[in-house]
């Protein structure tokens, strides 16, 4: 999957590109707003992803060239500046997404995978690992026919977990996509739902599928990395 | 007891000033009046007093009194009375209506010469055919038929006293006070009237000042006051406060946008730190110390960050900017949703709900669950071991109401005082974990107040803290 960085901030740019490309995205960075603008206009990006305060041409300017010149990639909106507002005005200019900094990177993962996905019209709805099927449309998860039954938080949470197998996924990582970011970090709200979604999952003899990362968090491992 | 307006007062005081002034005028000019008329009077009485000391002419058919009555204009000879007694203390004449208590002995003999005979050695003065003045009065008795003037004059036959009766006299005057009794209310009403409707045309400039200024709030500092039309004296006062205004207005801004670049600041350096933590935690090794090591400083990180975005979002309400994305939110189920996280939280607690179902609100759906995470995790926090909670949810009068509640021990009126203020966070000794941030409640506030309603402090039984948030229905929105 192709993606177009427009980040005037180095480190950042840097983290983030390392990260997508960790998990197997191309990544152009560009640290100019007019170069950013210019390219995505010249290129096919799978998604674009935007800072708001930058040189030369900010995000917002962009994305509204973007889509005044009938261009309709995805665009994801980062910015660390008064975000209630960018985040109105960014919308209404027709960003699928946004993304207040600070960050993680494995959020902005699941953000692009879900934009892209609905740029193309759903047609990654299910996600399979093993013999584990989830369907993010009807929110059913089946193992080999059999329904596992799962409340709306806990189906977040599997999903997540589910995206990145064989990442380790840190307590505050999966409160913040779960929950929300402003849940208190140091609750054990986290542990409490592992341990119920694992019971949900063990008819279906996929509990051990999520493995404890000791003091750290939770990563979900397929049965053929298990082996 | 509150002060009168200043309208009032300026009308009551020019009121009082001029009434003064005016009851002043018209005693001093009353008395004045009186005076004169009153000696005019005695100098038309001695005046008539030669003639009639000579001796009275048999003749004549109008009798003196009634003479001296016309000549002095008044409408009745009764009004003069003349008394004529020689020296030997006889009464020679007297008026039949002569008033009695005027007989007395006691008073005449206070004249001079009165009772002793004629000398023209010890008088010379009464030989003297000029002599105008009399030797007795003028002055005015009281009697019980009303105020007489009288005056006399010691002859060498005797003495002779005209009496004026002054009842016409105080009838003129009588007609005086009833002139001023009706035009000095009158002119009183008048000039309050004038001080009132004056003060009001003046104050007319501090009104359009201070209804400019009841709009002014933090979205509305670039209004100015028009200083067209105002007095002189105001137009100064309108040009300080449209200088405050501007003033204002650019320290505003300037606070503002220092905010936003101050979380930008803060948010940069925090987003690479958090990158490069996420990275390194991805890198090291599984559940070793170094992953755990990185991942409790990721988690350190995600707290400074949530503390960074409240402080930025407070401050943004208190300039009154939070804007908000509003659409139709489901506050039941937004509400039911949040119990869920409850009954993984704190499994001990027996939670209640009751719910309305589908109450909805235009709102800004993150923030509002905010709020609620707030209002849970806080009854969550500072609940009694094996506690209760009681959320309530119901629709009245335009409003949405959610009712959280829980078991706690009793708050202090202080403790009640100090719940919303910022970094507040409660007695430790009551929390059972003390790891809130203290901004979550005026920072819950904030966002409902953002949307036109509240969250107040419920004051119920001792053993319980009850929260209520409010916010008007989707119906009726709150400008913001």
């Amino acid at each position: 999957m192709n993606v177009l960085l427009v980040e005037d901030e180095a480190k950042i740019a840097s983290f983030v590109g390392l990260g997508l490309r960790e998990q197997g995205f191309v990544v152009d960075h560009c640290a100019n707003g007019q170069e950013g603008y210019d390219l995505a206009l010249e290129r096919d990006y799978d998604v674009v992803l935007l800072d708001i305060m930058m040189p030369g041409k900010d995000g917002l300017a962009i994305l509204k060239g973007l889509r005044q010149a009938g261009r309709n990639v995805p665009v994801i909106l980062l910015t660390a500046r008064n975000e209630l507002d960018d985040r109105i005005t960014g919308l209404n200019l027709g960003a699928d997404d946004y993304l207040a900094k600070p960050f993680y990177v494995e959020e902005l993962v699941a953000r692009i995978h879900a934009v892209v996905r609905r740029s193309e019209g759903e047609r990654q709805n299910i996600l399979a690992v093993g013999s584990l099927r989830l369907d993010r449309i009807t929110r059913e998860v089946t193992s080999n026919g059999q329904r596992v039954e799962l409340t709306g938080r806990e189906f977040n949470l599997l999903e997540y977990l589910m995206r990145s197998p064989g990442r380790v996924l840190t307590r505050t990582q999966i409160l913040e996509h779960v929950w929300g970011y402003d849940f208190n970090p140091s609750t054990n709200v986290v542990d409490v739902a592992i341990q119920r979604l694992r019971k949900k999952l063990e008819p279906v003899a996929a509990a051990q599928w999520i493995e404890s990362v000791r003091g750290v968090g939770y990563r979900f491992r397929s049965p053929e990395a298990l082996q | 007891m509150r002060r009168p307006s200043l309208r009032w007062r300026l009308a009551l005081l020019s009121a009082t000033l001029a009434g003064g002034v005016l009851v002043g005028f018209a005693l001093l000019s009353g008395w004045l009046i009186y005076q004169a008329k009153l000696e005019r009077l005695d100098a038309q009485l001695s005046n008539r007093l030669l003639p009639l000391s000579r001796p009275a002419n048999e003749e004549d058919p109008i009798s003196p009194e009634t003479r001296l009555a016309q000549e002095l204009g008044l409408a009745s000879q009764t009004a003069v009375a003349i008394a004529l007694i020689d020296r030997e203390g006889q009464v020679r004449y007297r008026s039949p209506w002569w008033p009695e208590t005027l007989s007395t002995q006691g008073r005449w003999s206070e004249w001079p010469g009165a009772t002793e005979p004629f000398s023209p050695e010890r008088d010379p003065w009464l030989r003297r055919p000029s002599l105008n003045e009399p030797t007795i009065g003028p002055t005015t008795w009281r009697t019980s038929e009303g105020r007489w003037r009288i005056i006399g004059r010691v002859t060498p036959l005797g003495r002779i006293m005209i009496a004026v009766s002054l009842q016409s006299l105080h009838q003129e005057m009588a007609i005086l006070w009833r002139i001023y009794g009706l035009t000095i209310p009158g002119a009183l009403a008048a000039i309050a009237g004038g001080a009132w409707w004056f003060s009001g045309r003046a104050l007319r400039s501090v009104d359009t000042l201070s209804q400019t200024i009841t709009q002014v709030t933090a979205q509305g500092l670039h209004q100015r006051v028009p200083t067209t039309g105002m007095d002189q004296e105001f137009e100064t006062l309108v040009t300080v406060f449209n200088a405050m205004l501007e003033r204002l207005e650019r320290s505003f801004h300037q606070a503002s946008r220092f905010s936003g670049d101050a979380a930008h600041e803060l948010k940069t350096p925090l987003a690479i730190l958090r990158g490069e933590l996420e990275q390194a935690v991805q890198h090291a090794e599984a559940g070793s110390p170094m992953q755990q090591t990185l991942s409790h400083l990721l988690e350190e990180v995600s707290r400074l960050s949530s503390i960074v975005r409240k402080l930025l979002l407070l401050s943004l309400a208190d300039a009154g900017q939070m804007s908000l994305r509003r659409e139709p939110v489901d506050i039941t189920a937004l509400v039911q949703e949040q119990l869920e996280d409850v009954a993984l939280l704190a499994p001990e607690l027996t939670v209640t709900a009751a719910l309305e179902p589908n109450l909805e609100v235009m709102g800004d759906r993150d923030l509002l669950i905010q709020v609620v995470q707030n209002l849970l995790s806080n009854a969550i926090k500072y609940n009694l071991s094996r506690g209760w909670i009681r959320v309530q949810g119901k629709q009245q009068q335009g409003q949405v109401g959610i009712t959280v509640a829980n078991a706690a021990k009793p708050l202090s009126l202080e403790e009640q005082a100090q719940l919303f203020e910022r970094f507040y966070r409660g007695n430790p000794a009551r929390t059972r974990v003390t790891d809130g941030l203290g901004l979550g409640l005026s920072l819950a506030r904030e966002i409902a107040r953002a949307h036109g309603g509240d969250v107040i402090l419920v004051t119920s039984l001792p053993s319980e803290v009850q929260f209520c948030l409010t916010l008007p229905t989707g119906g009726k929105l709150a400008p913001t």
